[in-house]
């Protein structure tokens, strides 16, 4: 489960947000140190850069200034691979002194190894990227023995006493009953929880074929989702499950995970890369979001249903009324 | 412009109108690779083009040029050509690609990419 003082700390700061009136705010700072990963994903569109791009890094003083700028209460170190950044357990130890929630997202192949760099705290969770059982998850990730890998270290880490979750994306042609089976599987494993999304096509992703449309996004997740197993724990906001099922309607509202690279603060969104500003609020300010989301008409967002987009929304329903209030404890008790 | 950005590697364009400088650096934009900006002056740079402003105000892209740490920002008044310079990092990489293969091929390959990241210290 996440911890109380998390969702506490989660939900003070969006009704702090709301009582101020501010409009725009981020809730997860989606952090990129570096664009080089061990692996070369098929669905990823984040690591097709010359070499010299590859190498380059975000520093730590680089990290924990964005984090200070933007403010958002959770972390989100993505990447590239995380772990191959050889300053990564500085960063993380910055910002958890800057008491941040962070969630360090690994495919886990140096995770073992690298475990030493870190030490258990309710501020850090270790987010496993796992698409599937074995074959699909090496599949996925176009390499043999990932996934087994990738389960050596979550045992590990969970051993030790760190928080760690999974984070799963699924692609056109995700069979419900092999992911029930999966979730089944992940949740043996001792973790605190799962993350799903649908795949989408980041603009620059080599596989553009294998996305899922919003219709079929729905269909999916309602067959994957129904008669939810109680062991099932998702480490989401309930009413994004209730949106990937096509049961509530949202919007997206892509300040609420801003990403920050190498290049800056990305516009508008972590999978599209409209140009780049130099500061926080410069991307605030500048970024002509009614160009953007679901309703804006724009073509990039017309089948998007992802959790950087959209779980923003979801946790801004919960703590923005009292009736979305109620609609998650709902949607929570249903389970 | 018309041109899917695995055509363009290798490709030069210079510029004979502002509309056609727009397109061009656009799709210089949108390009995975390096590209190669000649400026009026006679002088060429070449790097990654990751940020551009081209329809307000000042005019310009950025560039990162390799071994220097900061960004470069160059006015689009000074540009009059582009090569699309580098190769496409995403060119023939595809899931498709990866299915396709057999088996054997597919090991192979996980292998190569496995000793290759160990020598890059990626891997251990
Ligand atoms: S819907 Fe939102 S998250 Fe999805 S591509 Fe558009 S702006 Fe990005």
């Amino acid at each position: 489960m996440v911890p109380l003082s998390q969702v506490w700390t989660v939900a003070s700061y969006v009704i702090g947000k709301k009582l101020k009136g501010v409009k725009r705010y981020p809730l997860v700072l989606m952090l990129e140190p570096l664009f080089r990963c061990n692996l070369a994903c098929a669905g990823c569109g984040k690591i097709q850069y010359p070499d010299h791009i590859l190498n380059r890094r975000l520093t730590p003083e680089q990290c924990w200034a964005a984090a200070e700028e933007c403010g958002a209460p959770i972390v989100s170190i993505a990447g590239g691979e995380p772990l191959v950044h050889k300053e990564i357990d500085r960063i993380v130890e910055g910002l958890i002194r800057m008491k941040r929630y962070v969630y360090l997202c690994s495919n886990a192949l140096l995770l073992k190894k690298r475990l030493d760099l870190f030490k258990p705290s309710k501020y850090l969770t270790f987010s496993i990227h796992l698409d599937g059982l074995k074959e699909e998850h090496d599949e996925s990730v176009c390499r043999e023995g990932v996934y087994e890998t990738a389960v050596e270290g979550i045992k590990e880490a969970v051993k030790r006493g760190f928080r760690v979750t999974i984070n799963s994306t699924l692609f056109d042609g995700a069979n419900p009953e092999r992911v029930r089976a999966f979730f089944d599987e992940a949740m043996r494993l001792g973790i605190e929880g799962i993350m799903v999304s649908p795949g989408y096509s980041y603009q620059k992703a080599p596989d553009q074929e294998h996305f899922l449309q919003r219709n079929k996004t729905r269909e999916l997740f309602k067959q994957i989702l129904k008669d939810r197993k109680k062991s099932w724990k998702f480490n989401l906001s309930p009413l994004f499950l209730e949106f990937l099922q096509g049961n509530i309607e949202y919007d997206c509202t892509p300040w609420g995970n801003p990403t920050y690279n190498v290049f800056g603060w990305q516009k508008p969104c972590y999978l599209l890369q409209d140009g780049y500003a130099k500061t926080f609020k410069e991307l605030i300010e500048s970024t002509p979001w009614e160009k953007y989301g679901f309703r804006s008409g724009n073509p990039k967002c017309a089948n998007c249903m992802v959790h950087s987009g959209y779980e923003a929304t979801a946790v801004n329903d919960t703590f923005g009324s009292w009736r979305g209030f109620a609609k998650t404890v709902k949607a929570t008790l249903s389970l | 412009m018309g041109k899917e950005k695995k055509v363009l590697s290798g490709e030069k364009f210079v510029f004979s109108n502002d509309s056609q400088k727009i397109e061009i650096l656009e799709a210089a934009f949108d390009y995975r690779g390096d590209v190669t900006l000649e400026l009026v002056q006679g002088q060429t740079i070449e790097g990654y083009l990751f940020n551009r402003q081209l329809t307000e105000a000042p005019f310009f892209v950025e560039m990162l040029v390799p071994g220097e740490e900061s960004a470069r920002r160059i006015p689009i008044e000074q540009i009059c050509a582009v090569t699309f310079s580098g190769k496409d990092p995403a060119d023939g990489k595809s899931y498709e690609a990866w299915k396709a293969k057999k088996e054997k091929e597919r090991r192979e390959e996980a292998k190569k990419i496995e000793s290759e990241m160990k020598q890059a210290g990626l891997l251990d």
